[in-house]
């Protein structure tokens, strides 16, 4: 071996080690991927300076080989480092760049769906759905009703006063509007016998028309009939039903009054929900400070109606009530006049 | 039903006087409903009853007089300053608005100087406290009034008192009058009943002074139709004055029928209506010397009879009406009204009084059809008991005497051919208790029975050998025989006693439970209307109600041919207005009427659906005759778009017929599923534009339609710009199975566009059509990326571009496969359409 084959080994490592500072400076003003690995082929590549460098190795002697080649390594070791350090920090970079990006997401909202169910239907489905989880299942009947259904089947004969607080839109002597949803009891019990637990949502007409009356409007009626029902019975479901449609505990006051369908009968009064019968300020409108509201008629089933209908009144005995679903939405959803149901308005659907 | 407070009182004796809110609630709670309370003294205040102990004139003027009262026997006497000219002589009573009295115009008195004389107050007219318009001159108590001095004016004027409106239940003729009101308090509240003075013996006819001329005391009577009339009595009072001022009692009873809502007609007339409204039965008086025959006849009137009424109409009757005549000729229309010529008049110095019964039905029967109905037909309608009539007889002949001065001439005349027994009701405890679901106990329910005057005759039968004791089931066999009041007509089976027992006792008694859950056979299917609801609002549409019934032109608006059921609507006889005569036969012209109305509102952008029935003829063909069956109430579906489509920033863009389509697309589907819906342009949905209809099609049936509504069509709406509607039955769709799931596609599909030049009158659905018809198992889904039309493209032509996926369950396609599939369709569709291929 000699000196100077020996300062070429020496002089060769040098070089390698200088590599690992002009690499540096070379990728450093770079912030693409693409320049940053072209200056590594530059160093690195098949006739990269690294490679051009290491060419002499064959010529060292074998003791200062590895010496050279180990150096060779190393700088190969550090471009490849630096590389993937420089690299990973581009990617930051952009991330961080991406993560300054703002929008102004207080723009107005894309609309999505913005479809209204009338709450009228929204109701009736809720109403159905109360009085279902009481084992009550939903029936119907037509609107062009006859006279027999609507009124003789249940104790109202022609001539009786009682059609008086009913006034009915006829379409020929036989043939009526149906006042109420009572006549799909009695078509009920003409088809099915008892056990019975049905509620029958649907539109009814009578001749009136005011705020709180419309000519035409919806009425959910309730009937069961089976061994044992009794009047607490039929308390019971009303109670049940206007706290679950209220959402809170209501009580129900049954108030005798007169209907002939039903004996004994009753007017269906509920805790008033806006005040529940405190003395509030000022005083509540809804209930002009009685504590109650009016929602509805009941009653347990007239023996006359069972016989009309073929079922036997001493095996059996039932319970019948009708409310207006107008006046529930109303009372839950401070709809002042009744009007509004019916006229397609939008600045009224839009708002349920 | 108006009650007057005081009037109540007077006929109950109460364990203790309730107030009368007390009073109100306790009648409610019962079941007759007090609507509201009026006090009818409640117009002024301060103003008492003083009497005068010494007058002088006013030494500064002429007109004004000094008047000294006092408030108390013995008290210090007060100067009041008066202008009235009828200042009465000392010991006269009047009413003295003290200084602090409120009156009815709202002034509030304070001490004034009066011509350098200060008044404490006024002495009252009776316009000044809201009485009547009379300013004639101060209020002078008659002389024997005995209202102590000091007291409210009210008392005085019998206005210290409330009006009660009740509401009397269709069923409960006996509450009409007082005595049956107080009948209920005194259930309710326990207590006596007071029946009004009936005692006759002062004023008996010794003898007859003169033969008399005209209906002397004794007249026949011939009930013809027992079963229209079960009771009629009369009896004559002679030597009456017909007054119209009266006596103190007569204007006491004047008073009180005003306060009740009657007017006043005189001393004769008042006292048949008073009797009326304090015990319930209808009286009629007639003047006997206009009646000849001797006999009062009740029958049938004959077709075409013809009879003047008090009111001076004359009146047509039919054979249904039930007359009162003398001899032959009609007199009355029985428990309606009485006739013109037999009326009592001023000069009337002789009346026959008739307390009757007639039957419910023939009473409203003929009230109904001449349109007549007074206090005494309402009253008959409701069932008016027979037994009343001797009671109410004498009762306005004891007040007819006492004001009009007449005596009674011999008995009264009683028919009575149907005397209506009122049998015993059984009633079972254990029917009691069950069907009320409270254990009542056998004292309680005899005690409340026995407040409402039942007589609860005997009692049988003990519980069941070793029965337990439970209240919702059968407790023994108790059993009570009931027997109501003979006024109490509604009472007749078990079940009317257990409400009476109920009513009583309070349904406040009753507890809540909750029935067992049955189940109830059969499975009702799903409501075609409810989904079809459900999602149309999802998807982005409002939901209309509308009414049933429209008018005959909004109907015929859809201009459909006239031998479409839809045209022939089911009228309504007795509308309440024209837009309500007709009942809908389509959900669309309520919907395009409810888009002029938003329109109105400034609301253009429209998209509103209705899911309800409409109502048809049953069957074919034309028809006027009136409806003697049910209708068809098929459910349809419908919905209008109008104006834009729901805008972000800025409007949206305007709907077309294809939202229109979709929307119906989405109704189909809830109801149906995923069935194939095949549209086709047609031109003869007449309420639709006629090149852009869609009528859609699933198998061979049809099952509705959209497209852009006619223009005609909404004009006549009052809808201006365009507007897009669909309009489907939903009885047409069969309910959709549940969906079975279908294996994930595991290998990838490719798909190959075409571009084809082709007529623009060939619709996309042909191509789709001849897609299909080729067959090509391979083809997955067809989807339409562009439709153009340009004058460029030439004359009448269009270019579209169609992408079809192509894809094989089991394996990846070649393209060698995908091409040859693409090629052969391709080919069809440029051979079959025709079309250029681009
Ligand atoms: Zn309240």
């Amino acid at each position: 071996m000699t000196d100077s084959d020996h300062a070429l080994a020496e002089l060769t490592i040098q070089q390698l080690d200088g590599f690992a500072t002009e690499f540096a400076r070379a990728i450093e003003p770079l912030v693409d991927e693409q320049s940053i690995r072209a200056v590594q082929a530059q160093f690195l590549g098949k006739k990269g300076k690294v490679g051009e460098v290491l060419k002499i190795v064959g010529k060292l002697p074998p003791a200062d080989r590895a010496k050279v080649g180990a150096a060779g390594n190393k700088i190969k070791n550090t471009i490849e480092h630096e590389v993937a350090r420089r690299l990973g920090e581009l990617v930051h970079a952009a991330a961080r760049a991406d993560l300054a990006r703002t929008f102004d997401v207080t723009l107005p909202a894309r609309p999505h769906g913005g479809g209204h169910l009338h709450l009228l239907t929204q109701v009736r489905l809720e109403a159905v759905q109360i009085f279902s989880e009481l084992g009550f299942v939903v029936a119907d009947g037509p609107q062009i009703e006859t006279d027999w259904h609507t009124f003789e089947a249940l104790a109202i004969p022609k001539e009786h006063p009682a059609r008086d607080m009913q006034d009915t839109f006829y379409v020929s002597e036989e043939i009526v509007l149906r006042t109420h949803t009572s006549p799909v009891q009695v078509r009920t019990m003409l088809t099915q016998p008892p056990p019975i637990r049905i509620v029958a949502p649907g539109h009814v007409y009578r001749r009136d028309d005011d705020p709180t009356h419309s000519p035409m409007f919806t009425q959910i009626e309730g009937l069961a009939v089976d061994e044992g029902i009794s009047f607490a019975d039929l308390k019971g479901v009303l109670i049940h039903f206007v706290s679950r449609f209220f959402q809170r505990d209501l009580t129900v006051r049954l108030r005798p009054s007169y209907f002939p369908f039903v004996e004994p009968g009753a007017e269906v009064d509920m805790q008033c929900s806006f005040c529940m019968g405190a003395a509030v300020s000022p005083p509540c409108r809804i209930c002009k400070t009685t504590g109650w509201v009016e929602i509805g008629g009941a009653g347990m089933v007239d023996p006359d109606v069972f016989a009309q209908c073929k079922v036997d009144s001493e095996k059996y005995t039932g319970f019948a009530f009708g409310m207006g679903l107008e006046r529930m939405a109303m009372l839950r959803h401070g709809v002042n006049d009744i009007k509004f149901y019916y006229e397609g308005d939008l600045r009224f659907l839009e708002q349920f | 039903m108006k009650v007057l407070w005081s009037w109540l009182l007077e006929l109950c004796d109460l364990d203790r006087q309730p107030t009368v809110e007390e009073g109100a609630r306790a009648l409610t709670r019962g079941g007759l409903e007090i609507e509201g309370i009026t006090d009818l003294g409640a117009g002024f205040s301060g103003v008492v009853v003083a009497e005068v102990v010494g007058k002088r004139p006013h030494p500064q003027a002429d007109k004004l007089t000094l008047v000294d009262v006092i408030t108390e026997r013995g008290g210090a006497a007060t100067q009041v300053v008066c202008g009235a000219s009828n200042v009465p002589e000392p010991g006269r009573k009047v009413l003295w608005a003290q200084v602090g009295a409120t009156l009815p115009n709202g002034l509030v008195l304070a001490p004034k100087p009066v011509k350098g004389i200060v008044s404490p107050g006024m002495l009252c007219a009776e316009d000044e406290l809201g009485l009547s318009e009379d300013h004639a001159g101060i209020v002078v108590l008659d002389d024997d009034d005995r209202t102590p001095l000091g007291a409210p004016a009210q008392r005085a004027l019998g206005i210290e008192d409330w009006l009660l409106e009740l509401n009397a239940p269709a069923n409960r003729g006996d509450v009409l009058g007082h005595l049956g009101i107080a009948r209920e308090l005194i259930a309710v509240l326990r207590g006596k009943l007071v029946p009004p003075d009936v005692d006759l013996s002062a004023h008996l006819a010794a003898h007859l002074a003169a033969p008399l001329a005209g209906a002397g005391p004794r007249v026949d009577i011939v009930i013809q139709d027992p079963e229209a009339c079960p009771r009629y009595t009369a009896r004559v009072i002679d030597g009456v004055r017909v007054d119209k001022v009266g006596n103190a009692l007569a204007r006491r009873i004047a008073q009180r029928l005003r306060g009740v809502g009657v007017r006043p007609i005189s001393n004769i007339v008042d006292v048949t209506n008073y009797v009326m409204f304090e015990l319930g039965q209808p009286l009629h008086a007639f003047d006997a010397q206009t009646l000849t025959a001797g006999v009062i006849g009740i029958s049938h009137a004959s077709d075409g009879e013809k009879f003047t009424t008090l009111d001076g109409i004359d009146r047509t009757l039919v054979r249904g009406d039930l007359m009162i005549r003398d001899g032959g000729r009609g007199i009355a229309l029985a428990g309606v009204m009485g006739g013109l010529e037999s009326e009592v008049t001023d000069k009337t110095t002789r009346v026959l009084l008739e307390s009757a019964s007639f039957r419910p039905l023939t009473v409203r029967r003929t009230a109904r059809r001449l349109g007549l109905h007074s206090e005494a037909s309402h009253r008959f309608e409701r069932g008016v008991d027979p037994e009343l009539a001797q009671l109410a007889s004498a009762r306005a002949a004891r007040l007819l005497c006492l004001v009009g001065g007449g005596q009674v001439l011999g008995d009264v005349v009683d028919a009575y051919p149907q005397r209506r027994t009122v049998p015993a009701i059984p009633v079972r405890l254990s029917r009691v208790r069950m069907l009320t679901g409270v254990a009542l106990e056998s004292s309680t329910c005899r005690d409340a029975l026995e407040r409402l005057g039942c007589v609860v005759r005997s009692s049988r039968g003990r519980p069941a050998e070793g029965a337990v004791e439970d209240a919702r089931i059968n407790s023994g066999d108790e059993t009570f025989d009931v027997t109501p009041p003979s006024t109490r007509v509604d009472i007749t089976r078990e079940v009317d006693v257990i409400e009476e027992i109920l009513r009583v006792v309070g349904y406040e008694q009753v507890t809540s439970t909750l029935p067992a859950m049955r189940q109830a056979p059969g499975v009702r299917p799903r409501d075609r209307a409810e989904l079809a609801r459900a999602a149309l609002a999802q998807a982005g549409m409002a939901e209309a109600i509308t009414f049933g019934f429209q008018s005959i032109e909004r109907n015929a608006a859809l201009g459909l041919p006239g031998t479409d059921r839809r045209m022939q609507p089911i009228t309504i006889r007795n509308p309440m207005s024209i837009d309500q005569a007709a009942m809908r036969t389509s959900l669309v012209p309520n919907l395009v009427a409810a888009i002029a109305r938003n329109a109105s509102h400034g609301r253009p952008d429209v998209a509103l659906f209705e899911v309800g029935s409409v109502f048809l003829r049953r069957g074919e063909g034309v028809s006027e005759r009136p409806l003697h069956e049910l209708a068809d109430e098929p459910v349809w579906a419908a919905g209008v778009l109008a104006g834009r489509r729901p805008g972000h920033i800025g409007a949206g863009t305007p709907w077309d017929a294809l939202d229109a389509q979709g929307f119906a697309l989405v109704a189909i589907r809830a109801v149906a599923g995923d069935v194939r819906v095949r549209t086709r342009a047609v031109k003869t949905v007449s309420y639709l534009h006629p090149g852009v209809t869609g009528e859609l099609v699933i198998g061979a049936d049809i099952v509705g339609w959209f497209g852009e509504l006619h223009p005609e069509v909404r004009n006549r709406l009052g809808v201006e710009g365009p507007a897009y509607a669909f309009d489907l039955d939903l009885t047409k769709l069969a309910l959709a199975a549940p969906s079975q799931m279908q294996p994930i596609a595991r290998f990838p599909g490719s798909a190959r566009d075409v571009s084809l030049l082709l007529g623009e009158d060939i619709p996309a659905a042909r191509i789709e059509d001849v897609i299909e018809q080729a067959n090509e198992p391979l083809v997955a889904a067809v989807r339409l990326l562009e439709d153009y039309r340009d004058a460029k493209l030439g004359e009448g032509k269009k270019s579209m571009l169609w992408s079809i996926a192509y894809r094989a369950a089991d394996r990846t396609l070649t393209d060698f496969e995908v091409d040859k599939a693409h090629e052969n369709i391709v080919a069809r569709l440029v051979d079959n359409l025709p079309a250029q291929r681009r």
